[in-house]
């Protein structure tokens, strides 16, 4: 057995010494160089330029400024994909409408992990949200943006779900998978409304972030005041902040029911 | 450069190791710290090829979720893989 094992290390190493020399030596065609290609010198000359505000995003983060401008609708759909994972994940678990009730319950001291676990979570939790809200707000200044923050967001409960309990979320901190579905809704209808937005003050273009030469006014300035807000950038990251953060929140409420509860509504 | 692609490489052979000891070990729960610890080399490797990003999404999702939603799997089913001759 351990002879087989060592055959298999020299082998795996041999194997990325391998890959290593074929990528080295140009075997991918492609390696990243040093030039700029043309498509990503467009991207880099127009994401911020003030002499020249024809194809501008007002973001000097070009992978907000595509992801939400350049091709705004494609990060809609993949944002819709999503909230349809959701709802059937919500759709699966219908039948744990029934409250978890209290006379099955522990008190609250027997639950969770030990007090290090405990007071380590109490420490971390809010530097977690703190992080995710920075990444929210500055997502269109530097790297992050709404998905990422919105994710790094969804890491906070699961961490209090694991160390304390369930019942902490939902008793202590009132957070309830009700709730979770109604900031996700709230999110989504952000998005919605920043999107047509446009077509109310008569650009006739869906998801304008900047005036275009053919859509001449953008109900979204640049900056305001010493603010810059980067038009719809700023607004589409915290609503996808508040939708994926409010979704991942409600899985793990989802995941985190005892089975016994579902064997018991099911009857088993 | 020269610093960053080994690093790169460092980061990556790390990765892979960490990989076979995913795949080797009997303990589901071992096998799942190995995989985030995989995930947690290709976020440095993913940031010295300049897509900070991609790492911002990764480390929440590779790291944290993804470990998180395996362990609750292995939760539900045994600890230990059985030992067999396939």
């Amino acid at each position: 057995m351990k002879g087989k094992d060592v055959v298999i290390g020299i082998s795996a190493a041999l194997l990325l010494v391998l890959v290593a020399v074929i990528v080295l030596l140009g075997g991918t065609a492609y390696t990243p160089s040093r030039e700029i290609r043309p498509l990503a010198k467009f991207y880099l000359e127009n994401c911020i330029n003030l002499f020249n505000k024809d194809w501008w995003a007002a973001s000097p983060e070009a992978v907000t400024s595509m992801l939400w401008d350049y091709r705004g609708i494609d990060t809609y759909y993949e944002t819709s994909v999503f909230f349809l994972a959701i709802i059937s994940g919500v759709a699966l678990f219908r039948i744990a409408e029934i409250k978890l009730d209290a006379e099955g319950r522990k008190e609250e001291k027997e639950l969770g992990l030990s007090i290090i676990v405990k007071t380590s979570t109490r420490i971390v939790f809010p530097l977690i949200l703190i992080v995710s809200a920075s990444v929210a707000f500055h997502g269109h200044l530097t790297p992050g943006g709404g998905f990422q923050a919105g994710s790094i967001l969804a890491v906070g409960p699961l961490l209090l779900i694991a160390a304390f309990s369930r019942h902490f979320l939902e008793d202590r901190l009132r957070l309830t998978e009700d709730k979770c579905l109604t900031l996700r809704s709230v999110g989504l209808i952000l998005i919605v409304l920043v999107i047509a937005l446009p077509l109310i003050t008569g650009a006739a273009l869906l998801m304008l972030n900047q005036p275009k030469l053919w859509a001449p006014v953008s109900p979204f300035p640049a900056y305001v005041g010493p603010i810059w807000i980067a038009g719809t950038l700023f607004f589409l990251n915290v609503a996808e902040f508040l939708a994926v953060g409010a979704g991942f929140t409600l899985l793990f409420l989802l995941l985190s029911i005892p089975e016994e509860v579902f064997k018991r509504v099911l009857g088993l | 450069m020269v610093l960053a692609i080994s690093v790169m490489a460092f980061a990556l052979t790390l990765a892979a190791i960490f990989t076979y000891f995913a795949i080797k070990s009997k303990d589901l729960v071992k096998a799942a710290v190995f995989s985030a610890g995989q995930s947690a080399a290709f976020a440095l490797a993913f940031f010295l090829l300049m897509a900070p990003d991609i790492v911002l999404a990764y480390v929440a999702v590779a790291v944290g979720i993804y470990t998180a939603v395996l362990l609750y799997v292995i939760s539900k089913t045994e600890r230990y893989e059985e030992e067999g001759e396939r």
